[in-house]
């Protein structure tokens, strides 16, 4: 570590964390059960595309204009897999990795002829967990908060549309904050760490482990200077291979 | 010496050295060549440090804690400005809340505000590319542009440290005589290169250009930031058979694959020329920057048989 530390640095990093686990550990443990995990990745980059498109037909969103334009794209994406999952539920995994591929090239086409957009697909995909503070968290806050009431009011009687729809919105907020990948590890790793366990103890320990993961990942990049998204991704892949290995035993003695 | 003056001796160096750690200057570079030319000129009052390396694209970088900790404690700012840094920068500047760094203050410096921009769009239309309207931001491949920065390093310094003034104009005074002679003999060793055309990948090098007198071929990249179309490349190749040009050039951090594949089509030799401190294993402060910059344009456009 180089001389004194200010807890300011990484305070809204943590924050963000937190925000971040609490709506994509219950949504996570879903998207492994449905065996669709590269869904993130698709809504994400849809959202993307939402917003290349948005300045390509020269409306300058900035500001919340954005947001809307991304959300809205991200929720067509979430309808339209909610009808391939009715139609052709044993290969709705692959038509989830089409879209992506689809999407993915499509940002390069329109880019092609307009590469501000790219500035925008970068803030989109790319955030940086590091560079949050305070006032972005406010607005994520509120929304988790409503998507979750959402989402645990219903209980199980939360239908599939739904599932799609509170996932595209948490998606397009959390990439914009984490990026990309932290995103997909807060989704799949602590539900994979922790879908051995009692029913009951599943969601508490998978929020924990993902808990302990950014303050683990938050802790190393400070004292060790690297990166601060990639080294936690790998702290919550240690956690969860030692979560996975340590905690049934523990729990059922319990 | 007894063990106690020992003692002594050794607690006053250690005072001595807090002290002289508390009065240094901290200047935080955005690029490599920032931070060296601040210590060419600020010696051992200043220390500085860079938040990129030669091998990063300035446009883009990875968010670390010590990048945010730099920002804090920094006195002073030093980037290439015209909107190379807009990506992170403003980012990083809120996070670091330093407000003795903030734009306005003597603590920021925008080098690029203080040379002859070249490449200013007169008119600014989103379908030409990536372009900068403030201008090209990689100014510091013309020395005479780091001259003309070096001034305004100095004078920052002598505001913000008064207590060293004296030996900041000593500094600069020093840099400058030996910086301008360099200057002369890099003008006397590149003669043979003025008028050679180039290929560009990106257009990073047009004050390198102004200086030597290198005539712009092409460029890989249609429009900056965008990679080629197969109808760009196309024409490219027909263009460079009809006139063809001695180099393809590039940064060390830009993908070698675009220019090898121009060399194999074309026979034209390419080259990564280091870009700024840092950027090849020779150059390791400003002076082997523009050395090896030499050496390099020198070695594959003028081969020694027929210098």
């Amino acid at each position: 570590m180089t001389g004194e530390f200010n807890v300011n640095i990484v305070m809204p990093a943590l924050l963000a964390g937190m925000l971040v686990l609490s709506t994509h550990v219950p949504l996570g443990r879903r998207v492994l059960e449905r065996g669709i995990i590269f869904i993130d990745l698709a809504i994400a980059q849809v959202a993307g595309v939402g917003v290349i498109l948005a300045d390509g037909v020269g409306w300058e969103a900035h500001g919340w204009e954005v947001q809307v334009v991304a959300v809205g794209a991200a929720m067509i994406a979430a309808l339209g897999l909610n009808l391939t999952e009715k139609w052709w539920p044993d290969i709705q995994e692959a038509l989830i990795g089409v879209l992506f591929v689809l999407a993915a090239t499509a940002s390069v086409l329109l880019l092609a002829d307009n590469p501000h957009g790219g500035e925008h697909l970068k803030d989109l995909l790319v955030g940086q967990i590091l560079w949050v503070d305070y006032p972005q968290l406010i607005p994520v806050a509120i929304a988790y908060a409503l998507l979750l009431a959402c989402w645990f009011g219903l209980g199980t009687r939360v239908p599939t549309i739904g599932f799609y729809l509170v996932f595209a919105v948490a998606i397009t907020a959390s990439v914009q904050l984490v990026g990309i990948y932290l995103v997909f590890s807060s989704l799949i790793l602590p539900a994979l760490a922790t879908r051995k366990l009692p029913k009951r103890w599943q969601l508490p320990a998978a929020w924990t482990i993902g808990l302990l993961a950014y303050l683990t990942g938050i802790g190393l990049s400070m004292v060790f200077d690297y990166p601060t998204g990639a080294v936690i991704v790998w702290a919550m892949a240690m956690l969860a291979i030692a979560g996975a290995w340590v905690l049934p035993g523990l729990l059922r003695k319990a | 010496m007894t063990y106690q003056t020992m003692l002594k001796l050794c607690s006053a160096m250690v005072l001595l050295a807090s002290a002289h750690a508390q009065a240094v200057v901290q200047v935080f570079a955005c690029e490599p060549e920032w931070a060296a030319l601040a210590g060419e000129i600020g010696g051992s009052n200043i220390k500085a440090t860079s938040a990129t390396t030669a091998l990063q694209d300035p446009h883009y970088i990875q968010a670390r804690p010590s990048l945010i900790a730099g920002v804090r404690k920094a006195d002073l700012l030093i980037c290439s400005g015209s909107g190379l840094e807009d990506g992170w920068l403003p980012l990083l500047l809120r996070k670091g809340g330093n407000s003795n760094i903030q734009p306005g203050q003597a603590g920021y410096l925008m080098a690029s505000q203080y040379v002859n921009r070249l490449e200013i769009p007169a008119v600014l239309d989103r379908a030409q590319g990536d372009l900068h309207a403030q201008g090209n931001p990689h100014i510091q491949t013309d020395p005479r542009n780091i001259a003309l920065v070096a001034r305004v390093v100095a004078e920052r310094l002598q505001q913000l440290d008064p207590g060293h003034a004296a030996s900041y104009r000593e500094g600069l005074a020093a840099f400058e005589d030996k910086w301008n002679a360099a200057i002369a003999t890099w003008q006397r060793e590149a003669a043979p290169l003025r008028g050679k055309r180039v290929v560009l990948h990106h257009k990073s090098w047009a004050y390198l250009e102004s200086w030597l007198g290198l005539e712009e071929a092409a460029t890989l990249e249609a429009k900056p930031g965008v990679p080629p179309s197969a109808a760009h490349l196309n024409e490219l190749l027909v263009q460079l058979k009809a006139a063809p040009a001695a180099l393809i050039i590039r940064a060390p951090y830009q993908d070698p694959k675009p220019s090898e594949w121009l060399t194999k089509q074309t026979g034209i030799p390419n080259a990564a020329l280091p870009f700024t401190v840092g950027g090849s294993a020779e150059a390791t402060d400003l002076y082997s920057l523009f050395d090896a910059t030499i050496r390099i344009l020198l070695d594959t456009m003028e081969p020694a048989s027929d210098r």
